[in-house]
């Protein structure tokens, strides 16, 4: 193959040919002919040596599966198992286009010896959630003068798992330090009066009280029959329903409604197993795509992180296919936060909601508004600012007759927006714990 | 490296000053190295300029005056006065003119007489202009190439000289030419205008080996100094961070802006939404814990691994440069013995009769000693190497792109989690369609309305 300057040196020597040409002039020719064939001559000696063959490209990567944000080290490893010297080498060393390369240089140019080998490393920090590749590996091997060139993409992909990012916990706990409390600051234990051995206080005697319960001193000074209340901690068992139909995917990149909805079902994974609760997730659109039960093991963490990784938004909302599975496979009497837009039609959602009703369990409904995490009205011209307006208007009316339809049931649908999305989360998990909510 | 990219470049400065020594001592003998050339071209545009300019406005006065006059062209009395007037300072003195002209036909007369003169002398003056200015674009591409160390700029000064040989040609001035071409090896050899073609040859060569010595060490080295920038800017940039956390006053930069900008792009985007060194940076907390966790990653790699420095900067990468002296000198001196044999070959009609066995009448025709005979043998030739480049690559193994082959095992995970996917969608599909047939089975057994319908009926109709 030419290159773009071997074409620039063919162009020269024609120019040279035609004026030698048309002023019969010989020195113009010659040099005309000393180009042409100072080019080619090469060619077939370049095409006998440069087997690309003969490169072979190794890339090691530390870590597989990291957290958005988080940085890793690549090594790429480029070695001429040939005979040959291979005078001039370039190596791009591919990386997904929305990391951003932190340290070093994904690039190397340079040439080989036979049976010797080149390493070169850079850093990347890796974006936004997803299964990502690594590579492939563009070598290009040029001859000394640049004039021409053979080119080889070489496979070597390397799957990187980005989970989501781990900021907001990391923020939480900074927050903790901070104020030099513990992580428990703020977190209300759920009690249960009547069992247990911690003493929660008197109340009167009703009849059918179990006599050993009475206290018999306090009764005497009171002139009433009083019996003695105990209680005993319980844990909240939540189950965090994900939406991912096309529609959670709207908005900036890493800004859409589906990015904020994991976070904060990161979040309340975690919050839930720092405090003892059980929270699983179910990532649904038209089908479940994963479902992690509630656990407490030590894996439960990467089990949710994997699932919300490769979590996509596309298809539709069938809330009834994913409350028929999850409820199957869940026992014990939850907590079903759903985190979805409600742009479905609105039957099957409250179908949904009477199944899980029905079978004993607990609901609330987080709901990212489209609108705030779209484009700022601001930027809008006046004709896209009223059609965005009248859309907006139409949205809110449409959830607000479905927030009233709920309500009727004891579901609570909060309308959340970029900036309290999160915070939501963790007074709703808060909330649910003072009250007890779904206890087990 | 560095030490023979210099001695390249000492080379290429050598051939260069010796291809635009020779293009001027060959060029000389028709004295067209008129220094005040450039000068006489500006001054003749001008004076051109000045002579249309000159024509438009008479034209233009005339024309006013003739409609302010009732249709008719004004007389010599205003012509007079408005040229005495106006016109006077006009500089007028190059065309033998001293005094106003006072009569329209007059001036167009000598509109027309002198600007033919003046025509034909820019005609001569554009020439020798061009030679200058071929000459001034050469050394200035020349210079840039020295320092940029790029192939256009080589290209460019070589065809900048070298374009001086082919306008004199089209002048028709006595320039370098081997006609008739000679039949001898020896003496095409030794032929001054050879030796010019060869030096100009050896530029291009010698510059192009040059900037390959350069482009082969420079990466390396640039490696080395971005990594050494990128640590110094991420290393300043988490100690501002720390003394605005601290409350200190933060005095400007230490590193400029725009040498942490080209050095470290992941700094340039912290600095760009005015996080490092800004009030608010703590506001950002994203963006300065990026900063502060990458300073942590990289102290922990060289910390934990000695080789990562060197990885990181690619030193072993470096080539040696007693290999890159010897395959320079050996390489160009095979390309140009195979370049000027070739070139004898192809050019020498001696060799072409011989060769082609050309008939006794073409032998002897004038058409023989033409330079279009050479293509008789030069586009076969040329094309023949090319080809068997292509032959060549045809028959060594080369994988231009590889498709990416699945492990087993890989293949095996990719089918069942299709196959998984398929039966979910299958049961989600089933579900559906139960859960509809349930439904209307259910609408026509029950007369009811169902609480939850009902409910939502209800929210809906207010």
């Amino acid at each position: 193959m030419i290159t773009q300057r071997g074409f620039v040196v063919i162009f020269a020597g024609v120019l040279l040919l035609t004026s030698g040409f048309s002023f019969v002039n010989f020195y113009l020719v010659l040099l005309g002919v000393y180009l042409v064939i100072g080019l080619v001559v090469t060619l077939p000696l370049f095409a006998l040596t440069a087997n690309l063959a003969g490169i072979e490209v190794d890339r090691h990567i530390d870590k597989l599966k990291v957290f958005s944000g988080d940085f890793l080290r690549v090594r790429v490893t480029i070695r001429n198992i040939s005979r040959r010297h291979f005078d001039f080498i370039e190596v791009h060393d591919q990386y997904p286009e929305t990391w951003i390369l932190a340290i070093g240089e994904n690039f190397i140019a340079s040439r080989i010896e036979p049976g010797s080998s080149i390493t070169f490393s850079y850093i990347l920090q890796a974006r936004m959630r997803g299964r990502y590749h690594i590579g492939p590996t563009e070598v290009v091997m040029r001859d000394r003068l640049g004039l021409h060139y053979y080119k080889r993409t070489l496979k070597a992909h390397t799957e990187v798992l980005v989970y989501p990012t781990w900021k907001d916990v990391r923020r939480m706990e900074a927050l903790g330090k901070q104020r030099q409390l513990g992580l428990m600051f703020g977190a209300h234990r759920t009690k249960t009066v009547g069992l247990g051995s911690d003493f929660a206080g008197f109340r009167e005697y009703v009849p059918g009280d179990e006599f050993r319960l009475i206290d018999w001193k306090t009764s005497a000074k009171s002139g009433d029959m009083v019996i003695r209340q105990y209680e005993m901690e319980k844990n909240i068992q939540v189950i965090c329903m994900v939406d991912t139909s096309g529609s959670m995917g709207n908005g900036y990149p890493e800004n859409t409604k589906l990015e904020y909805a994991i976070r904060a079902a990161v979040l309340l994974t975690h919050m839930g197993l720092e405090r003892k609760d059980l929270v699983g997730t179910c990532v649904f659109s038209d089908i479940v795509h994963g479902y992690v039960p509630p656990g407490t093991r030590p894996n439960h963490m990467y089990d949710v992180l994997e699932a919300l990784a490769a979590a996509e938004p596309k298809g539709w909302s069938d809330y009834e296919t994913a409350i028929q599975y999850v409820v199957s496979n869940t026992k014990k009497r939850s907590l079903f936060i759903w985190m979805t837009d409600l742009e479905e039609s609105p039957a099957p959602l409250l179908n949904a909601m009477k199944t899980l009703v029905a079978n004993g369990h607990k609901a609330m409904v987080i709901s990212p508004f489209g609108p705030w995490f779209e484009a700022p009205v601001g930027q809008f011209g006046p004709v896209e600012k009223v059609l965005s307006e009248a859309v907006s208007e139409e949205l809110w009316e449409r959830r607000n007759k479905i927030a009233r339809a709920l309500a009727r049931f004891g579901i609570e649908v909060i309308n959340v927006g970029p900036e309290d999305f999160l915070p939501t989360i963790i007074k709703t998990y808060n909330q649910a714990k003072q009250k007890g909510v779904a206890m087990f | 490296m560095k030490a023979v990219t210099w001695i390249l470049r000492i080379g290429s400065v050598a051939t260069f000053a010796v291809m635009a020594a020779l293009v001027y001592r060959f060029l000389d003998v028709n004295d067209i190295w008129h220094w005040n050339a450039p000068y006489d071209f500006i001054v003749t545009v001008f004076r051109f300029l000045s002579l249309v300019l000159f024509f438009l406005t008479t034209t233009m006065i005339s024309g006013l005056a003739s409609a302010f006059g009732g249709g008719t062209l004004p007389n010599d009395l205003v012509v007079g006065l408005y040229n005495t007037l106006v016109l006077r300072q006009w500089y007028m003195q190059p065309y033998g003119v001293d005094s106003p002209l006072t009569n329209l036909q007059q001036v167009w007369t000598s509109f027309g007489a002198n600007m033919s003169s003046v025509l034909l002398t820019l005609w001569d003056n554009t020439f020798l202009f061009l030679y200058f200015l071929f000459a001034g674009i050469g050394i200035v591409l020349f210079l840039q190439s020295l320092v940029r160390m790029d192939h256009k700029f080589v290209g460019g000064a070589f065809l900048s000289i070298q374009a001086i040989i082919i306008v004199a040609s089209f002048k028709l001035l006595s320039v370098p030419n081997m006609d008739p071409f000679p039949t001898d090896f020896l003496i095409f050899l030794t032929d001054s205008y050879q030796l010019l073609a060869l030096i100009s040859f050896a530029y291009l060569e010698i510059s192009y080996q040059m900037i390959y010595s350069y482009s082969v060490g420079k990466p390396v080295e640039d490696r080395e100094e971005t990594l050494k920038k990128q640590l110094l800017a991420l290393r300043q940039a988490t100690r501002k961070q720390d003394a605005i956390e601290r409350g200190e006053k933060v005095a400007s930069s230490g590193i400029s802006r725009s040498t942490s900008a080209t050095a470290f792009s992941f700094l340039r985007e912290a600095i760009e939404r005015k996080v490092v060194g800004s009030k608010d940076a703590l506001e950002n907390l994203d963006a300065v814990s990026d900063v502060r966790r990458l300073q942590i990653y990289v102290d922990e790699l060289l910390q934990s691994d000695s080789k990562a420095r060197d990885e990181l900067t690619a030193k072993a990468a470096a080539p040696s440069s007693a290999y890159v002296i010897g395959s320079t000198i050996t390489g160009s001196l095979v390309r140009f013995l195979s370049v000027i044999v070739i070139a004898f070959i192809l050019m020498s009609p001696s060799v072409l009769t011989t060769i082609l066995r050309l008939p006794q009448g073409i032998w002897n025709s004038m058409e023989i000693l033409q330079p279009e005979m050479m293509l008789l043998l030069f586009l076969p030739v040329v094309l023949l190497f090319p080809f068997a480049a292509m032959v060549i690559t045809w028959f060594s193994k080369r994988a231009e792109v590889e498709k990416e082959e699945l492990t087993e095992e890989e293949r095996e995970a990719e089918k069942a989690r299709k196959k998984d996917l398929a039966r979910r969608r299958k049961e989600a599909a089933r579900a559906r369609k139960e859960r509809e047939r349930a439904r209307k089975k259910r609408s026509h057994r029950e007369s009811e309305i169902d609480e939850w319908d009902k409910a939502l009926e209800e929210t809906y109709r207010k």
